[in-house]
């Protein structure tokens, strides 16, 4: 075991989160360690979207704690925990609608004040996105779902994020769109950032991930490597379709 | 299969309900065009004239209309108190202006910009920091609040600010100099005249709305009112602070009512304190007109309103005068609501229908 302080990039003891009266998260705790692709699986309604909310800010747990880089930021605003590091694709791509690509883009980078590297930064996430180069000056609210996504994942990287969680990148995209975003998603931590991902398609997010952690009703029922969770009888009847 | 069907004769259901609806608004477009024209045919001098002082009134109410619309656009509230906040601002203009800087009739324009100047940058701080403040107190605790009860409190807050008004000045009108501004002819038309104290309106309107317009398109600032404005959470994973952002949508549109309230003061050179009530209506239709969050549509629907109401006062063949203006003005305000609630330049939403 290497050393646990300076490994850790992100972790979550045993927080207790509520969604008006609702007991969402029933003490998650989970950790994610740099360099590491983690993914966060279960069903609808299991607490994945809940537990990214706890961990951004936009709710706080009523229990447990969140540290990141070894500081506490279990209370911290949401507009503070990007400043710190820590950046989201969100479900349903959020993106804002009547703004274009490249404003989109800009809102990403809204916490960083070092224009030289922003510019540097545009230019890599139209790298990886070679398509969202191309409308740039497009409308984000009237391009499709594929695109969208690609916006929402490079919005999350203009940030320079040291962790970048993504919540449901494949929902709704053609197959073709779901093989080039996880292909990215790949390219992204091997270029260094820590990824978090949420995600129905638990095939794929076994595939990519190197540890994984199964929620169920709130708490988490399974964890352990991608490909033990892979094997695992009640892993693959819940949730890879195997009968 | 079915729902599909249902869904198709409720399309159909519709277009049917709405050909005669649109007949009516068509031959009443057409009513409308054949009065200008009469009007234009018989007196043109009279009808530019007309034409003049709409955009003159206009150009206030699209300051107004302004406020209604961005605070809209990022809370989806219809704040009821701004309509007092540009009638203070109006009095602090008219305090400041007459009994601080002692303006008189006709003062040398060695004294006249320098105290307009002064009494504009006062009205706009003052009245950008008391909307801040307004919804700082009286909004925010309710941001969580089901719609109805920040609507109700923005009405209370309009009551409360007339009351101070009326605490203030008196329920009676307080004027200015009639002469505060020059009344020099800038050109003539026959017998009708343009004055210089209507283009001096039109002319301190202007760069107000050119500096918002930039403010709120090309701003880090502006950015994040509009980013905020189209998605609040996500708006604060961005890492943009939320809450000061939509206090800042309310210190500029406050500051817009400041700019207003001056403007008005010493054009109209008398304002009561129940002044902002009536304008504030007509800005909200204005904004409700254009499209309410859309900010070209709000000035387009101010300029809309300002030609009403000085085409239905002013003209002579068959206006209906000004004994009408409120009812025509809230007229069109319900058949909008009826017909286009998106308004002119508004986008239909799911919700907004």
């Amino acid at each position: 075991m290497s050393d646990v302080a300076t490994d850790t990039v992100l972790r979550v003891d045993g927080i207790h989160s509520y969604y008006g009266s609702i007991h969402a998260l029933k003490g998650v705790t989970l950790e994610v360690r740099t360099g590491e692709i983690v993914t966060l699986i279960g069903s609808n309604g299991a607490g994945k979207s809940t537990t990214l909310r706890s961990i951004n800010g936009l709710i706080h747990p009523r229990r447990g704690r969140i540290t990141f880089l070894g500081k506490d930021i279990t209370n911290t605003a949401a507009h503070h925990v990007v400043g710190m590091g820590i950046s989201q694709s969100p479900e349903g791509r959020r993106l804002f609608p009547r703004m274009s690509v490249t404003e989109n883009l800009e809102m990403g980078a809204f916490q960083r004040t070092d224009k030289a590297n922003f510019k540097e930064d545009m230019e890599r996430v139209f790298t990886l996105f070679p398509r969202l180069a191309e409308r740039r000056s497009q409308k984000a609210g009237t391009m499709s779902g594929g695109e969208q996504q690609m916006c929402a994942i490079g919005r999350a990287l203009m940030a320079r994020p040291k962790l970048l969680m993504l919540d449901e990148p494949s929902l709704g995209l053609a197959p073709i769109f779901v093989e080039r975003i996880f292909e990215t998603v790949i390219e992204i931590n091997r270029q260094g950032t820590a990824i978090l991902l949420v995600e129905q398609n638990a095939l794929m997010a076994l595939d990519v991930a190197s540890r994984g952690y199964v929620l169920e009703t709130g708490t988490v029922a399974l964890e352990g490597p991608a490909d033990r969770l892979k094997a695992d009888e009640q892993v693959r009847k819940l949730y890879l379709g195997e009968g | 299969m079915t729902s599909a069907d249902t869904a198709e004769t409720i399309v159909k259901a519709r277009r049917a309900a709405i050909g005669p609806a649109t007949a009516v608004a068509l031959g009443l477009i057409a009513l409308l065009i054949v009065w200008l024209a009469v009007n234009f045919e018989k007196s043109p001098a009279l009808f530019v004239k007309a034409f003049l002082i709409g955009i003159t009134n206009g150009s206030v109410y699209a300051l107004v209309a302004l406020g209604y619309t961005l605070v809209y656009g990022i809370l989806e509230l219809i704040n009821f108190a701004h309509g007092d906040v540009f009638m203070l601002g109006g009095m602090m203009s008219a305090t400041f202006l007459v009994s601080i800087f002692h303006l008189g009739s006709d003062p040398s324009a060695v004294y006249l910009w320098p105290a307009l100047f002064a009494s504009l940058a006062i009205s706009i701080v003052f009245c950008g920091v008391l909307n801040a403040s307004i919804e700082r107190i009286a909004y925010r605790p309710l941001r969580k609040a089901p719609r109805l009860a920040p609507l109700i409190t923005a009405i209370a807050m309009s009551f409360i600010l007339q009351n101070v008004a009326i605490a203030w000045k008196g329920p009676n009108y307080i004027s200015l100099p009639i002469n505060i501004l020059p009344h020099g002819v800038v050109f003539s038309i026959g017998r009708n005249t343009y004055t210089w104290d209507a283009l001096i309106v039109v002319l301190l309107t202007v760069p107000v709305l050119v500096a918002l317009v930039w403010l709120v398109q090309y701003t880090k600032r502006g950015k994040a009112m509009r980013a905020t404005a189209q998605d609040r959470e996500a708006a604060a994973m961005m890492g943009i602070d939320v809450n000061r952002t939509i206090s800042f949508t309310f210190l500029i549109a406050g500051g817009l009512a400041g700019a207003a309230g001056l403007i008005y003061a010493i054009y109209f050179t008398s304002i009561r304190f129940d002044q902002g009530f009536q304008l504030g209506l007509f800005a909200f239709t204005a904004a409700v007109l254009g499209g309410i969050g859309n900010l070209p549509g709000a000035v387009l629907g101010a300029l809309f309103i300002g030609l009403v109401q000085s085409f239905n006062n002013t003209l002579g063949w068959h206006a209906p005068g000004s004994d009408w203006t409120q009812s025509i003005v809230f007229s069109i305000l319900i058949l909008i609501l009826v017909f286009r609630p998106e308004g002119i330049l508004g986008e239909r939403t799911p919700e907004g229908g």
